[in-house]
């Protein structure tokens, strides 16, 4: 039976600032891997560039750390290569939100099954803090000293309306509802994604541990996440309220997965396949 | 006027979309049929719908390399006015063009040759009459067939097949409509040229990028992505078309910069990945050519050039992305490139694609040119014994039992580390876009830095000379030496029969490695003291300095093109008889 402290990566140190909201959404990824039962073997965390991109590194399963914003798309030719493994991806606001925003859109009409927690943060923090997708209207920062001119935006009611099948909302200061949220998004068949807020200790002045703690409700057991509608006005409630944040499963649906529709993956996954002495003679025939 | 017997160039023009490519395809496989080998290749603009597209088609009884001179018919078939106007002065003496004189009317003075036949056939009529304006081109194909003296046998089998999913009647229609327009050109008495069935050798009628896609599911590719951009998007086609015989998984994907990032990781998980794109689309990937490079993960990129920079001439032929290739993406890693030169390359060079990449463990780059990508004309079937597939160093289960001290990444003799892959136990490792120790954490450090630049590097020496040899026909003491690469070696080697006749003793080299490059073997090659040229689909001559580069040596004459259009016989053999005359 695999524990954390399996999980743990002890020869190389941690480059994160003590305190930082990473180190909660690490542990909440250990933990549910060993919730799950999972054989690290079978575990892969991909990752784009950022603070977020260095998780794979902290954590004793396979990984893959690849470019900035495009942990998805190294996420989704992994699962198609290997649909066996169980595929966690991180990715940071800049990362995700930002340059990978593309990618995120897609991913979520594309459900492939995995999971994807977004670092959010509200703050460009490896770069030293500028401002991001997510930073509140007028934030000030090193790119942006006179405030942030643009809205920021809502990757919750995004991801519903790009047709995610499984939309969350986390906060990594409650290690126990980030760790129940993953090993939700993992159970989920299809593309779970996570919007973990996550305090940025250093650059991020204002969404602070305090900030959130003090905002932060989880929806009830009498919440439907299957309705859309009253999902979608959760979904824009912290904008509207400005003090309440309602995290948990804020929308789900049943759909069919992008491997589901596959021929090719259903006797075994494509790494699988014998590919020594692949036979082309009814190609050539077409051609005579 | 003396027959001609099986030896034809003819071309067909219309609007775009107005079916054109349909009518060239379907009239090269009634020639095959006559077991005549054929040659196709297309000119077409970057529209859907109005431009002025061609299809140039060269028949012979024997086997033959090049279309000669694209620019030399003996028959035009054309659906519009402009195709009569503009191609009239290509037909040689005695030619034809094939019209519907109740569409297209000359003007008096519009057509100024004498020594041409004016076929006028009532195409539209004959097809509306029978069913719709739809089967005009089978009408078309019918009077092309006989003004030629076909048989028309297999145009009914064709109908047959491509309609049979439309019904008795549909097929009726349109075999009726290919008769009439036969039957219309008898009027018009016998032609120079006639085809005459012979017995048909196998063949494959095919073009290079269905070639390298062939190649591409011989070699075991699994997951081919892909973004469409002309000219690579027939290969997102074809691997689509064969996704469940061959069980790929084949993905459209959102970018190109997706569809590259899809293939490292797939890469990373042990699979044979391959993405296709052109120009504008590999600078997109270029990013995750370098993840690709300093993650050591094995995957195929085919770059389908086509004239740039940026959108360029999207439909138009060029060899200009040989440097880009070379050097793509930030920093310093090793990479594979490779250039085929014509259809069995275009099968074979795939084998090697994958086979190296997994060797070395680093990205490769194919380099396929426009002309090489979508002309398609008959060749002995692939061999499939011409690729065996090597997949480099792997542990297995067996080799990973009860170990702990598994380094992704270990420094070895040869550069090379035995991969473990995902899934797999004891293996545990982060594929990193960052630099690195053995084990794959992020190091800074300046002596590793060093160590693992030296070590990606050193992996190219797994790659010998021998396997990159360049390809050389002709004379072996020759009075002169063409080097060329890409689709020029169609037209190069064509060209060697026409100078031997003139007395010439020629070389041909065809370069289709270049990283790595064939150092040694190149100086050994270009050390004669006979004149020699380079012919290259380009402005700046990238091959020629490339080899200046890496040798020492500068071959002295260069004659370049860079118009968009290919190489003619005629053109290489003027050109290098003038380099011998110096």
């Amino acid at each position: 039976m695999v524990t954390a402290a399996d999980l743990n990566e002890a020869t190389h140190t941690n480059q994160w600032c003590p305190g930082c909201g990473d180190f909660g959404i690490l542990l909440a990824i250990k933990n549910a891997i060993v919730t799950l039962g999972y054989n690290p073997k079978d575990v892969v965390v991909a990752s784009g560039i950022g603070c977020s991109g260095k998780l794979p590194h902290y954590i004793k399963t396979y990984g893959f750390e690849g470019l900035h914003g495009r942990a998805l798309p190294a996420a989704s030719g992994i699962k198609l290569a290997n649909n066996d493994l169980h595929v966690i991806a991180v990715g940071g606001d800049g990362d995700g939100y930002g340059i990978g925003m593309g990618h995120f859109v897609h991913s979520l009409r594309r459900n492939i099954d995995m999971t994807y927690l977004v670092h959010n943060n509200q703050v460009y923090g490896l770069t030293t803090g500028q401002t991001s997708p997510t930073s509140v209207k007028g934030y000030s920062s090193k790119s942006t000293p006179h405030g942030v001119i643009e809205e920021p935006i809502n990757p919750i009611a995004l991801a519903m309306n790009a047709g995610g099948t499984f939309v969350a909302r986390s906060f990594s200061g409650d290690l126990k509802h980030l760790t129940e949220m993953l090993v939700q998004a993992d159970k989920h068949r299809g593309f779970a994604f996570i919007d973990c807020l996550q305090p940025c200790i250093t650059f991020n002045k204002i969404n602070t541990y305090q900030y959130f703690q003090k905002r932060c409700y989880k929806l009830g057991e009498d919440y439907d996440p299957t309705n859309f509608n009253s999902a979608m006005e959760k979904a824009w409630e912290w904008e509207r309220t400005g003090d309440k944040i309602p995290i948990g499963v804020i929308y789900k649906k049943e759909h069919s997965t992008y491997e589901d529709e596959l021929p090719s993956l259903k006797e075994k996954p494509l790494v699988k396949h014998d590919i020594s002495n692949v036979n082309i003679d009814s190609i050539i025939k077409e051609y005579l | 006027m003396e027959q001609i017997v099986n030896s034809l160039r003819i071309k067909f023009s219309g609007s775009a979309g107005t079916g054109v490519a349909v009518l060239g395809s379907s009239f090269a496989k009634c020639l095959q049929r006559h077991g005549l080998k054929v040659y196709s290749t297309n000119d077409y603009p970057s529209l859907i719908k109005g431009g002025h597209n061609t299809v140039f088609l060269r028949a012979e009884a024997t086997d033959f390399f090049s279309h000669y001179d694209y620019n030399e018919i003996d028959v035009l078939i054309t659906l519009n006015k402009e195709g009569a106007l503009f191609h009239e002065k290509e037909l040689t003496p005695g030619g034809a063009i094939v019209y519907d004189g109740d569409k297209i009317k000359f003007n008096e003075g519009e057509l100024t040759r004498k020594d041409i036949k004016l076929v006028s056939v009532p195409l539209s009529a004959i097809a509306t009459k029978n069913g719709g304006i739809i089967m005009l081109n089978t009408v078309a194909l019918g009077a092309g067939m006989g003004l030629l003296g076909m048989d028309l046998d297999p145009l009914y089998k064709i109908i047959d097949h491509v309609f049979s999913k439309k019904g008795d009647a549909v097929i009726a229609q349109n075999k009726t409509c290919a008769k009439e327009g036969y039957d219309a050109v008898a009027s018009f008495g016998d032609f120079k040229v006639k085809i005459q069935a012979i017995p048909v050798e196998e063949r494959m009628l095919i073009n290079g990028n269905d070639g390298a896609c062939v190649g591409a599911i011989r070699s075991g590719v699994k997951l081919i992505a892909e973004y469409p951009m002309s000219p690579s998007s027939s290969i997102l086609h074809f691997m689509a078309a064969h996704e469940r015989e061959y069980k790929l998984v084949v993905k459209h994907t959102e970018d190109e910069i997706a569809a590259m990032n899809f293939i490292v990781g797939a890469g990373a998980t042990g699979v044979r990945a391959l993405t296709a794109t052109s120009g504008g689309g590999f600078s997109l990937m270029v990013e995750a050519l370098g993840l690709a490079g300093i993650s050591e993960t094995p995957c195929v990129v085919i770059n389908a050039q086509r004239c740039g920079p940026s959108t360029g001439l999207p439909t138009y032929t060029e060899q200009a992305d040989l440097r880009f290739a070379l050097h793509a993406s930030q920093g310093e890693f090793p990479r594979i490139v490779l250039a085929p030169g014509d259809l069995n390359d275009c099968f074979e060079v795939m084998g090697k694609a994958f086979n190296f990449a997994e060797r070395v463990q680093t990205p490769c780059v194919v380099l396929i040119d426009k002309f090489l990508a979508e002309t398609a004309y008959t060749i002995k079937p692939f061999d499939q014994k011409k690729i065996i597939v090597n997949r480099g160093k792997f542990y297995s289960d067996e080799d990973m039992a009860g170990r702990t001290d598994y380094k992704r990444h270990e420094f070895t003799e040869d550069g090379v580390s035995p991969r473990a892959i995902y899934g797999q136990p004891n293996g545990l490792h982060v594929a990193s876009s960052y630099e690195h120790d053995e084990t794959g954490w992020t190091s800074e450090d300046a002596e590793m830095r060093i160590k693992q630049i030296e070590k990606r590097a050193n992996k190219m020496k797994n790659i010998s000379e021998e396997e990159l040899a360049p390809q050389v026909y002709g004379n072996e003491n020759p009075d002169v030496t063409i080097v060329c690469w890409g689709s020029t070696k169609l037209i190069a080697r064509e060209a060697l029969f026409h100078l031997q006749e003139k007395g010439l003793k020629v070389k041909i080299i065809n370069y289709w490695a270049f990283s790595p490059f064939p150092v040694e073997t190149t100086k050994k090659l270009l050390s004669g003291k006979e004149p020699k040229i380079i012919f290259e689909g380009n402005s700046e001559g990238q091959l020629r300095y490339y080899i200046r580069e890496k040798t020492g040596l500068l071959i002295e004459n260069a004659y370049l093109r860079f118009d968009g259009r290919p190489f003619t016989v005629p053109e290489i053999v003027s050109e290098t008889m003038k380099v011998v005359k110096k």
